[in-house]
């Protein structure tokens, strides 16, 4: 019943995306208009399988680093991403793809950095990835790049680098089919990778010692879980730049209703992030039309009061 | 091999980094299936890095640590975790979770990657629920139930895994009379009932002498006594061992130790 | 010992030129815009703020690339003794030492130029930054900027204190003369793509809406009151502006980026190639050259008419 509704929203969340939008299209031109076949779908579409990816890489680094405020962006990526489009920038890389593309690196290079951070010597003799660490290394990384990033900003005397934060909050505008074919490509390795990983995050919510008891691999678990997690996140940000709290409130949203088992949780999360994403983005284009609103802002103003609810619900019992 | 031995470890020593000396050094134990063995000692003398050996967590840096022959940290750990079950000191509650679905979580070694849970593996449960007495609880959530209670649980978790050998670390540490009691007397009984063995790691040397076959008593990482209960609990050996006065009695063919007053100088 | 003196001495005649002033304030209250009784004189800029000045400014820092062309166009360039990085025209104005890049002015490197006036655009962050500059007995004049009628008051007021009245109304005239020249008939429909992603365009409340719709060409988002705004893809391929205007900041000019993006492809214009390139210089800013421009965007429009 459960899944059916959810099945039922994110239907009804791209048909809306479909229909609707600043433009008029007319009922009978749906099937024709290029607005709609060029733009419309490859957008809804995308913004479906980048708020899915958000979320389930959202839900499976709240369960790695034991810590329900995780959300993709904690670990740094946005801005590696940043400094990487400010580099394509500053370092005058033509070509359509230049931004996305130099964002993408720029969110690989902060993830190998934070990362090696996060290896640290256990007492088993190897190196362990530490959650804790993972997570100081983070942010620490993040802030040193968006530091680097606001400086060359503020010394460089090209106006064009002001739009690297317009690019890096930017939403969904860049939708087509080659970065749907793109995105949809490379998704489903880390997306399987997660959802494998499932039923081992079910253990480790009770501690890395106990999990290893109960006969998880938890060394190459939090390995996998963490790149896995990190590569979705750096493919969402150089399609869409940085768009928040899908990451952080859909898999709580989804818990309040699925429970904690990552078996359900994960595939709900990528159906329910898909789905208030494109929700959001439908809304972003039309509410103000012509103008239109970041889309960043709109999953916030849905997303927060959900999750105030939920959250007051849970404190209450 | 004589009767199933399970956990064998041989002249094991293990040195943490940085450490001045040893944290274990030349310690033996074996466990069979029908065996409680108890593991008795002061605080740091080394119990808990013994348990960690014997579960392939830490390489010896001399001797051997086996399971069914096979170097402990040889065995794949779902492999293992399918012979060794385990109730650790601590462990942590991330997101609510109800009973059922903890228990459940015992069945993690038996089930493939894709694949969903069984008839087989919710019968498991039942039954683990069934013999540690928490049926009733299937459906609480974890963090209503008692200390007592959650003790009997991951029990269950434990035996959820089918294991050949249950360990449990300090698994009274927080319990009333009643409770502790209940757990050792269910340990005994799943030990003489269903041919397990178990490795309790317990401060209460009383309780090791009424449940336990053998008991192991750790000073300062070494082996200071091992065998049956009526050898190894002598006044001299505990009074050595944990620097206090005590006089030891006999109750029931087991000896029970009485704390004394420290004499007035 | 005699640097103590010094400052004594300066902080004595600080202290009298801010009664001085004071009293000048208080004096010229019941004047509207401009006093020149006795030297000195008492403008109202366009936060609604009274500035006086002894004598007309000596030593102008700049902090808008609008008003540093206007002052030089005023003929007080030999009085502009500091300008922002993006301040690049006209070409003397390079050689005025820098105070930084001017969206958050540092105060210090303002004052380091011993400025006896300070132009700035009209933000609330330089509202805040004139109110700190008044603070330490600088006088700041805060200048709407946007549109071009702000432009043509903006040359009245800055030629008042710098003492080039005259040029200034001329200057103001001059924009007047323009805006009210009519357009002529035929009307490109036009939109000024500013970015990318999210693709922002110039609306309704920019000076390139007014050069637009003088230069004979319509702004498709000219129902957009604000300067500029982000907009949906979709809705730039619906409105199906004949032509994309581009400001170019760089030579060579080429084709925009996203030219080969495919969701652009969308758009007719971008489809066609269509655009028209703005260089910066002409188009960047509103400028006394608005005459020019708008000459400039009709000729360009001619080809497409």
């Amino acid at each position: 019943m459960r899944w059916l509704g959810l099945a039922g929203l994110s239907v009804v969340a791209l048909t809306l995306a479909v229909v609707l939008g600043p433009a008029h299209v007319a009922w009978a031109d749906l099937g024709r208009s290029p607005i709609v076949r060029e733009l419309r779908i490859p957008r809804a579409l995308l913004g479906f399988v980048v708020g899915g990816s958000l979320a389930v890489s959202g839900a499976s680094l709240q369960a790695l680093m034991r810590n329900p405020l995780a959300d993709p962006f904690l670990l740094g990526l946005s801005g590696g991403a940043g400094l990487g489009a400010v580099a394509a920038i500053a370092l005058h890389l033509g070509g359509p793809w230049a931004l996305p593309l130099a964002a993408f690196v720029g969110a690989l290079v902060a993830l190998g950095l934070v990362f090696r951070l996060g290896l640290i010597g256990g007492w088993g003799g190897g190196v362990e990835l530490d959650p804790r660490v993972l997570l100081l290394g983070g942010v620490a990384v993040g802030a040193f790049a968006g530091a680097v990033m606001t400086a060359i900003i503020s010394v460089s005397e090209a106006a064009q680098l002001r739009n690297a934060f317009l690019w890096l909050w930017g939403g969904l505008s860049g939708a087509s089919w080659d970065t749907l074919l793109v995105l949809c490509l490379y998704v489903p390795v880390p997306l399987l990778v997660l959802l494998a990983a499932a039923r081992p995050l079910d253990v480790l919510a009770l501690g890395e010692e106990p999990a290893r008891y109960l006969g998880a691999d938890v060394t190459a678990l939090k390995r996998r879980v963490y790149l896995a997690a990190s590569l979705l996140t750096a493919a969402a940000v150089a399609v869409s730049g940085v768009i928040g709290f899908v990451g952080l409130m859909v898999p709580h949203l989804c818990r309040g209703v699925w429970g904690q088992q990552h078996r359900a949780l994960l595939p709900a999360s990528f159906l329910g992030g898909g789905a208030l994403l494109v929700l959001a983005d439908t809304a972003a284009r039309v509410a103000v039309a012509p103008r239109e609103l970041p889309v960043g802002i709109v999953t916030a103003l849905i997303g927060v009061p959900l999750f105030a609810l939920l959250l007051r619900r849970w404190t209450a019992t | 091999m004589d009767r199933d031995l399970i956990l064998a470890l041989r002249n094991v020593s293990a040195r943490y980094p940085g450490a001045a000396g040893d944290a274990l050094s030349g310690v033996s134990l074996d466990v069979r299936a029908g065996d409680l063995l108890a593991i008795l000692g002061p605080n740091g003398s080394g119990k808990t890095t013994l348990v960690r050996m014997a579960l392939g967590l830490l390489v010896p840096a001399t001797g051997t640590a086996e399971v069914l022959g096979r170097p402990a940290t040889a065995w794949p750990r779902r492999d293992l975790a399918r012979v060794v079950g385990v109730v650790s000191q601590r462990e942590e509650n991330l997101f609510p979770q109800r009973v059922r679905e903890s228990v459940l979580l015992g069945r993690y070694p038996h089930l493939s990657v894709w694949g969903g849970e069984r008839p087989e593996d919710h019968l498991a449960v039942a039954r683990a629920l069934e013999r540690c007495d928490v049926t009733a609880l299937a459906d609480r959530w974890i963090r209503t139930l008692s200390g007592g209670e959650y003790q009997r649980v991951r029990l269950a978790r434990a035996l959820a895994q089918e294991p050949r050998v249950l360990v449990l670390d300090e698994p009274t540490a927080s319990l009333d009379l009643r409770h502790e009691m209940e757990l050792f007397e269910l340990v005994r009984d799943l030990v003489d009932t269903h041919g397990l063995a178990a490795v309790v790691v317990t401060h209460h040397v009383n309780l090791a002498a009424r449940f336990a076959d053998q008991v192991l008593l750790l000073d300062d990482g070494r082996s200071a006594a091992s065998g049956p209960p009526t050898d190894v609990l002598t006044r001299a050996t505990v009074e050595r061992v944990f620097a206090w006065p005590v006089a030891i009695e006999p109750f029931d063919g087991r000896p029970q130790m009485i704390p004394l007053r420290k004499p007035s100088p | 010992m005699r640097r103590w003196a010094d400052r004594i001495h300066l902080a004595a005649r600080l202290l009298v030129s801010v009664a001085v002033l004071g009293a000048c304030g208080r004096a010229g209250d019941r004047q509207t815009a401009a006093s020149q009784a006795s030297g000195a004189l008492t403008v109202t800029d366009d936060a609604g703020h009274r500035v006086t000045l002894p004598a007309p400014a000596r030593r102008i820092v700049s902090v808008a690339p609008s008003s540093t062309e206007l002052l030089f166009a005023l003929g007080a360039g030999p009085q502009v003794v500091g300008r922002t990085t993006w301040c690049k025209y006209p070409p003397a104005a390079l050689a005025v030492p820098v105070i930084g890049d001017g969206l958050n002015p540092s105060l210090e490197a303002v004052a380091a130029r011993r400025p006896d006036l300070v132009v700035l655009y009209r933000s609330a962050l330089n509202e805040a930054a004139a109110a700190q500059l008044a603070r330490i007995g600088v006088p700041a004049l805060v200048v709407k900027q946007d549109r071009l009628e702000d432009l043509a008051r903006a040359a009245q007021l800055l030629g008042v204190v710098t003492g080039h009245s005259s040029a200034g109304d001329t200057i103001a005239a001059a924009i007047d003369a323009v805006l009210r020249t009519p357009p002529p008939p035929r009307h490109v429909r036009l939109a000024f793509v500013v970015w990318d992603n999210p693709p922002m365009v110039i609306g309704a409340g920019s000076y390139l809406d007014q050069i637009a719709g003088l230069a004979g060409g319509v702004n498709v988002f000219h129902d957009i009151p604000a300067a500029s705004a982000t907009v949906s893809l979709e809705t730039i391929a619906a409105r199906d502006p004949q032509v994309i205007a581009v400001l170019d900041d760089s030579t060579p000019v080429g084709e925009p980026a996203y030219t080969a993006r495919p969701e652009w492809q969308v758009v007719r214009a971008v489809r066609l190639r269509r655009f028209v390139h703005l260089p910066a210089d002409l188009f960047g800013r509103p400028s006394p050259r608005t005459a020019e421009a708008v000459a400039e965007l009709r000729r360009l429009l001619e080809a497409w008419r």
